[in-house]
């Protein structure tokens, strides 16, 4: 029925291919600035080396690389395990206040991240916590961020529930943990991990909040190399940028293999 | 990542209720979530907003309830231009990023290709990465010895090298690429909330396909686009990183001075007024965008 | 025992001010099929749900043999229910589906087996065990459903319109099987519907139900051929109705048409004085003809106004002298029938086909 497609739809692809081009063209742009043989910043790079790649791969790089894989999975974890009973709480409840929880639940995401991490900073300081500035206050500013992310992908998923399955349950028999054992967190499984993902990668990309919450030896990489770059921009810290793209990437890979997170990001599409 | 999504509606109601009132046992359960929020969430806005109000003196802040804070940074020139600069950044973002995520959006929502979902992916990838390496490309793009300057003078649009950061528009391109992925997100919701009849229903009437993306299409998506360009604005103007690269001392921002007052200059009282300007804005937007019928995220 | 399977009194549903279900008494007898009938928010969906614990009563009492089942939750009660939206488990498999109920009540894994291979084969579903449900039709899913609720072998099974997602080849066909599977079992039944031909054909007893509040109790043909009010009279087939009068006269009471015509029908239990009255006729009990007749028949002059062919079936719609509108069933016997639209005709019925029904209600 169709002819081939129509000059608008090539002429639209053409504009796709520019705007992927832009998208993606400063990081591939940085790629390959990391394998620079010269010691400058410039593309179309000037030989091949590994030399900057040998740099990054050295403790002062792994180390706060490592130390931000700890802070993202610990505050992943601490975020999705906190993020069970409130999502099964505003999903499935009525009460008095539950629009002001809601608006809590959300203000992390909705609200500058910038701005909590500057109070946090004040919080601890006046309440005489300034040695937990550092990781233990990575910890908690990443859980918080982090929140909105894991408690919107199990509310999808716990919607996402045909409404009559608890009831079917209980007529056969089952009292309620077991319904929540057998019928309920089976299916949730995949809004949990989903949520567990995307906490993870906030945590690590995250600048705005960590920024006023490290203390030196307690780094994330991104911070670190944010540090740098306002110093110069060595190739070192290319092959360091490109690196911290990696572990997100593998994750996201891995995860997807087994649960769709595709119907997480996107929820509008089909999902009641 | 904030989509536009109400979550909720059944096909066939349940036999019983389908919501409960709080149980005793989830209560308890919530409560410890719901505090977290309260004391490292809340607790901390509603310190800033507090001592936003109060005087600092020789970096130690005092119990002296004053407007001098706001009146500071609004009446210095220097942080003035700060904050004009955020939103017209903020402005340029959004605008940039709708125009450029429009035609990605479109596309990715009506294409069959098989390969979509990767497409989607790619599309979306970017958000992998911290905006310092987004940043990075930029800088290698822009610097004076960097590939825009090469191409500018192939073009003969210029004859030496400029320096094209740091400056604002530097910051703007940056922030709209490292945004772009949220624009697209937005938009996409928007245009796969149009039933697919309705344009069915226009070209069978007799409209073009350019008719019927112009009357019925366009106009119909434009929620998502409006909910786009403000999630874009609200982020960009609360970036850090991309201004701190891309820009310099003469080109500061509301998130650039901000951490200038309260790691360096260490008056966190100004730095508390420079925040509760950023939150306000962000808050005034979020009205916006839902009287805009946009709705950014619910639950 | 003497104790009724079931027993409903005075069941009460409020929801703030609204009551869903009002003044609901009803028994069901030991291996019975009863069917609450009625359209859409008569309340039907809730008693369903009141019997099975889903949601509490408002007052009055559920006694299952006797035995009072306030304050038992759903899991205690021992029920088994096929929801409309079949409610299966989407991560376990047909047989795991089956399977559940035994489960949650310890059966035995070798006895769990062979009952539910018996049940997937008393659905019709052998072999089809060890797929998920969106690997199964719709029809599937519904004797999935049906043999989940079934092979616990459950004192009451509650069904709750579920036969409404089907194509209506595969609803007259599930009727049956349905109707013959109970039959067969003997297991007591409360089946919710609207559909007022499924009904008719599987229940033992039906309840027709309007508003939260039962209307009439009784079987298929009582139902049908007597209907208590114009409500029931209306939802169950169609209903000529024809507005009369209650007279007195010198035989005593008498039903006097619109037109002042005098009839000799059976009036209603209860009507001692003149009220306004409905004469109720269906359809098939009527005939269209083109001479009036006899003087003790029911007869109203008209205009055909349109012949729709039905198959099975003529329909001729009339407009009556006085307004009215009128329908008429003739079988299709093959013969022409003779009957064009614009004919002037007589609506006709005789005394035995019409019924007296109270006007207001």
């Amino acid at each position: 029925m169709k002819a081939g497609p129509s000059p608008a739809w090539i002429l639209l692809r053409v504009c796709v291919g520019a705007v992927y081009l832009f998208m993606l063209g400063p990081i591939l742009i940085t790629a390959t600035v990391s394998f620079n043989a010269s010691n400058r910043s410039v593309f179309p790079p000037q030989g091949f080396s590994l030399r900057w790649w040998a740099r990054a791969l050295s403790w002062e790089w792994l180390d706060p690389l490592l130390f931000s894989l700890k802070l993202a999975t610990l505050a992943g974890l601490a975020a999705t395990l906190l993020a069970l009973p409130l999502a099964f709480a505003l999903v499935r409840h009525r009460f008095r206040g539950r629009d002001i929880l809601v608006a809590l639940t959300l203000g992390p995401l909705l609200l500058p991240a910038l701005v909590t991490g500057v109070g946090l900073l004040q919080l601890f300081q006046y309440a005489g916590l300034r040695d937990l500035i550092g990781l233990p206050a990575l910890i908690v500013g990443h859980v918080v961020i982090c929140l909105p992310f894991a408690v919107r992908t199990i509310a999808i998923s716990l919607q996402g529930m045909p409404p009559n399955l608890e009831n079917a349950a209980a007529s056969l028999g089952a009292p309620p943990w077991r319904t929540q054992a057998n019928v309920v967190l089976p299916l949730v499984k995949n809004g949990i991990v989903a949520g567990a993902v995307f906490a993870f990668i906030h945590s690590f990309t995250d600048v705005n909040l960590s920024l006023f919450l490290v203390r030196p030896g307690e780094i994330p990489i991104n911070i670190k190399i944010l540090g740098f770059l306002e110093f110069g921009f060595a190739p070192t810290l290319a092959a360091v940028s490109v690196l911290t793209i990696i572990i997100p990437l593998v994750v996201v890979a891995a995860v997807q293999r087994m649960t769709g997170l595709g119907d997480f990001l996107y929820a509008e599409r089909g999902h009641g | 990542m904030a989509s536009p999504r109400a979550l909720g509606g059944d096909v066939h109601p349940a036999m019983g209720p389908p919501v409960r009132h709080l149980v005793s046992a989830h209560w308890l359960l919530a409560a410890i979530p719901a505090l977290v929020l309260v004391v490292f969430f809340a607790l901390p806005n509603a310190l800033l907003l507090t001592v936003s109000f109060l005087k600092s003196e020789a970096q130690q802040l005092t119990g002296e309830v004053t407007l001098e804070n706001y009146r500071f940074v609004l009446s210095r020139r220097l942080y003035l231009d700060a904050v004009i600069r955020t939103f017209a950044i903020g402005i340029a973002v959004g605008a940039l990023d709708v125009l450029l995520a429009y035609p990605l959006a479109y596309f990715l929502v009506r294409t069959t290709s098989r390969w979509k979902g990767w497409l989607i992916a790619l599309s979306l990838a970017p958000l992998l990465a911290s905006v310092v390496v987004r940043t990075y490309g930029w800088y290698v793009i822009l610097n004076r010895n960097g590939v825009a300057n090469d191409a500018l003078l192939l073009l003969g649009l210029t004859t030496e090298r400029i320096a094209l950061m740091p400056s604002s528009a530097a910051i703007a391109i940056g922030l709209a690429h490292a945004l772009l992925p949220y624009a697209v997100l937005t938009i996409m919701g928007g245009l796969d909330a149009i039933p697919p009849n309705l344009e069915r229903a226009a070209m069978s009437l007799g409209a073009s396909r350019l008719r019927t993306f112009l009357s019925v299409t366009l106009p119909l998506s434009m929620p998502g686009v409006a909910g786009g360009f403000i999630l874009c604005f609200s982020i960009a103007i609360s970036a850090y990183a991309t201004p701190a690269i891309l820009g310099g001392p003469a080109t500061q921002v509301l998130a650039t001075a901000i951490y200038g007052f309260m790691t360096q200059l260490l008056d966190w009282s100004i730095g508390a007024a420079l925040a509760v300007v950023l939150v306000a804005s962000s808050l005034a937007l979020l009205y916006l965008a839902s009287r805009l019928g946009s709705r950014q995220v619910s639950l | 025992m003497g104790d009724p399977a079931l027993s409903l009194v005075a069941v009460e549903k409020r929801y703030g001010d609204t009551a869903a279900v009002a003044g609901l008494t009803l028994d069901v007898a030991e291996g019975e099929f009863v069917t609450l009938l009625g359209p859409s928010g008569c309340g039907k969906t809730t008693t369903l749900g009141l019997i099975a614990g889903f949601l509490p009563l408002s007052a009055g009492d559920i006694r299952l043999k006797g035995r009072s089942v306030i304050g038992l939750p759903p899991f205690r009660r021992d029920i088994g229910v096929v929801f409309q939206d079949y409610a299966l488990f989407p991560h376990m498999t047909a047989e795991e589906n089956v399977a559940f109920g035994l489960k949650m009540r310890k059966v035995a894994k070798a006895e769990t087996a062979s009952r539910v291979a018996a049940a997937l084969d008393l659905v019709k579903l052998r072999g089809l065990g060890a797929r998920r449900p969106h690997e199964l039709s719709g029809g599937q899913r519904q004797r999935v459903a049906l043999a989940r609720a079934l092979v616990i072998r459950p004192q009451i099974l509650l069904l709750d319109e579920p036969l409404s997602n089907l194509d209506l080849k595969l609803r007259e066909e599930m009727r049956v099987e349905i109707a013959e599977l109970q039959r067969a079992l003997a297991i007591t039944t409360v089946f919710v519907t609207h559909d007022q031909s499924e009904a008719l054909v599987m229940s033992d007893r039906i309840a027709v139900m309007n508003a939260g509040r039962v209307e009439q109790v009784g079987r298929s043909t009582e139902i049908y051929e007597r209907p208590a009010s114009r409500f029931v009279a209306e939802f169950i087939g169609r209903m000529n109705l024809f507005p009369a009068r209650i007279r007195a006269g010198a035989a005593g009471l008498r039903v006097v048409t619109a037109r002042g015509v005098t009839l000799a029908l059976a009036l209603p239990g209860g009507i001692v004085e003149p009220v306004a009255v409905h004469i109720a006729v269906r359809p098939e009990r009527a005939c269209v003809l083109r001479k009036a007749p006899a003087a003790d028949w029911l007869a109203e002059r008209g205009r055909i106004e349109q012949v729709l062919y039905l198959g099975a079936a003529h329909e001729i719609r009339l407009a009556l002298e006085d307004g009215l509108r009128a329908t008429v069933e003739v079988t299709n016997t093959g013969a022409p029938l003779g009957l064009e639209p614009g004919m002037t005709v007589w609506f006709a019925a005789p005394p035995e086909a019409c019924l007296v029904l109270p006007a207001h209600q």
